[in-house]
């Protein structure tokens, strides 16, 4: 790994997460306005490579060879990689990590990663239709295999074996939703959820209800990563790529194992960690993927930030709060600004940049923040994708 | 791609034999009936997949897999053992019998196809006498009735145009 180049990433931009009136292409359109704005630089260089995060346009938005669509909304003309990263739930991220393997390898120096989703059909039926082919679609999403139902079934396990309860559940909805609260482009800023109103919410797959779930999210994101010689073009605080992992050993849920160990995010999160020679006590933020409350639970014990079966204690107790051990989620999370599967992970890319560069409202601002990790879970979390940032160094 | 130098390997056209395997039928569609593309359950006849006899054999009421000589069972049906790549994988009975060692409910939010079954149970079971722990639509209870360790029976059932597919009955409390 030491001919690899060192990445920087340098800013971004989003769109307002939600039920959007815009099409696929328009919400591409809309975060390359927001990068230019918060990019100006941009303009004035080549942006050499593109890659664009998109988990399922075909079912969504009837189209595929997005990556020059895509190119094209933003006014981009690579001449040195475009392409698609898909990989459900994680395909921002993807996006993200082929950038970064594009620079530190010397084939790009400046690239845009952009993640789009457009969810919110006027047929939801045609849109859960398009999350249960996630799932290996002619075994498990035959029978009905969405999200909720598999995430649910994590929540039924963690709780037997661990003794969660609903309330634990509860104090992570109600911690990223307040935190969506100072978040102008999350699908929930102006919706408030406090721990008793979260809880007498309708039960969407029990024992989750309605405020447990990550919503359908019309959303695009996009960042800029560039070689180390170019960083400081476009920013004083640069935030640096220090690591990265990834795992995945099955697809079919009969090959799931324990619903409540995730081993596949140990060793994504053990690689990512091992270049820097830090461990996850050294964090000061993490945007875990909250696709469900019972998510983020299981994911501070398959990081390391608490003991395994003790994740729901962890939030109750406000450990992974502003003030803290690890703040997770200060944007808001999945569960607050939404989960358009393509933005998600470029969208927390963003939230790590401008946490490092001071740029988020102070009552989400980490302080003076040093180290943050960014995971993305995919399908029924079968595949665990981590990003390690660093800040000045 | 053919080298022009090297001698004819086509006979004449008088002398081929016709073998040609039959003609692709269509599966049987009725009107309005799913568009392929929006439509979960697998396509079973033999033109389609190397594993139809899985569903020959559901159809005769036996709930079989593929099993490799040298790793086991294998899940789902497979041309292929992904573990040593042989082809050469037997068919084997699985017990129609499990317990459930999870399961929810999807109470709103189906996919297309499913909209009529809301609200429906889903699990995973463990098969008796065996490793395998399958996912499956569970029926038979509602869920607030299901519990963790119930025992549930292998159902084969038919769809509108003929194909088999398999769910699991709650079989006692
Ligand atoms: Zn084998």
């Amino acid at each position: 790994m030491t001919s690899l180049r060192r990445v920087a990433l340098v800013g971004g931009g989003a769109t307002r997460f939600g039920v959007r009136a815009a099409t696929w292409a328009e919400l591409v359109q809309e975060a390359g306005a927001a990068l230019y704005r918060a990019l100006p630089e941009l303009a004035e260089v080549e942006v050499d490579s593109l890659f664009v995060g998109a988990a399922e346009p075909e079912r969504f938005a009837f189209q595929s060879h997005v990556a020059p669509l895509a190119a094209e909304q933003l006014g981009i003309r690579p001449r040195r990689i475009l392409q698609r990263t898909e990989l459900a739930c994680a395909s921002g991220q993807s996006a993200i990590r082929s950038a970064y393997a594009a620079i530190a390898s010397g084939l790009s120096d400046i690239a845009v990663a952009v993640g789009v989703e457009k969810m919110n059909l006027p047929s939801m039926a045609e849109a859960n239709t398009a999350m249960a082919c996630v799932m290996d679609r002619a075994w498990d999403g035959v029978h009905g295999a969405t999200a909720p139902p598999f995430f649910a079934m994590v929540a039924q396990r963690h709780m037997l074996e661990h003794g969660t309860t609903e309330e634990q559940l509860a104090a992570v909805s109600e911690k990223n939703h307040r935190f969506a609260n100072t978040n102008p482009t999350a699908q929930f800023y102006e919706k408030r959820f406090d721990r008793e109103k979260l809880l007498r919410l309708p039960l969407v797959a029990p024992p989750l209800r309605l405020g447990d779930c990550s919503s359908m999210t019309d959303g695009a994101a996009a960042v800029v990563l560039v070689a180390e010689e170019h960083a400081r073009r476009f920013t004083r605080t640069p935030v640096w790529v220090r690591g990265t992992g990834q795992y995945s050993d099955f697809h079919n849920l009969a090959h799931a194992g324990s619903l409540t160990e995730w081993r596949g995010l140990t060793i994504a999160a053990q690689e990512a960690f091992r270049g820097a020679h830090i461990g996850p006590k050294d964090l000061d933020l993490a945007e875990l993927h909250d696709c469900f409350t019972i998510s983020e639970i299981v994911e501070y014990e398959a990081l390391g930030l608490c003991a395994p079966g003790e994740g729901g204690r962890y939030a109750a107790e406000g450990r992974s709060d502003l003030g803290g051990e690890v703040v997770v989620n200060p944007r808001g999370g999945l569960l607050g600004c939404g989960h358009p599967l393509g933005a998600t992970g470029i969208a927390q890319a963003l939230e790590v940049y401008q946490q490092f560069a001071g740029l988020v409202p102070s009552a989400r601002q980490v302080p003076s923040p040093t180290w943050a990790l960014v995971h993305n879970l995919s399908g029924s979390a079968n595949v665990h994708s981590v990003m390690l940032y660093g800040g000045a160094a | 791609m053919a080298d022009d130098a090297s001698p004819p390997t086509r006979r004449p056209a008088a002398s081929v034999e016709v073998a040609r395997p039959p003609k692709p039928e269509e599966p049987k569609r009725k009107p309005g009936a799913t568009p392929f593309l929006l439509d979960f359950y697998p396509l079973e006849d033999e033109r389609s997949t190397r594993v139809s006899r899985f569903f020959d054999s559901l159809r005769e009421g036996r709930f079989t897999t593929t099993r490799c000589p040298k790793d086991g069972l294998l899940w789902p049906p497979r041309a292929v053992c992904p573990e040593c790549h042989t082809e050469a994988l037997e068919w084997t009975e699985l017990p129609g019998r499990g317990h459930l060692y999870a399961f929810s409910a999807v109470l709103a939010g189906a996919p297309l196809g499913m909209e009529a079954d809301l609200p429906f149970v889903v699990g995973l079971v463990d098969l008796e006498g065996t490793t395998l722990r399958l996912f499956g639509r569970i029926v038979g209870r509602p869920w607030n009735e299901c519990r963790i360790g119930a025992p549930v029976r292998v159902e084969p059932y038919t769809i509108d145009d003929g194909r088999v597919f398999f769910r699991f009955r709650v079989d006692g409390p």
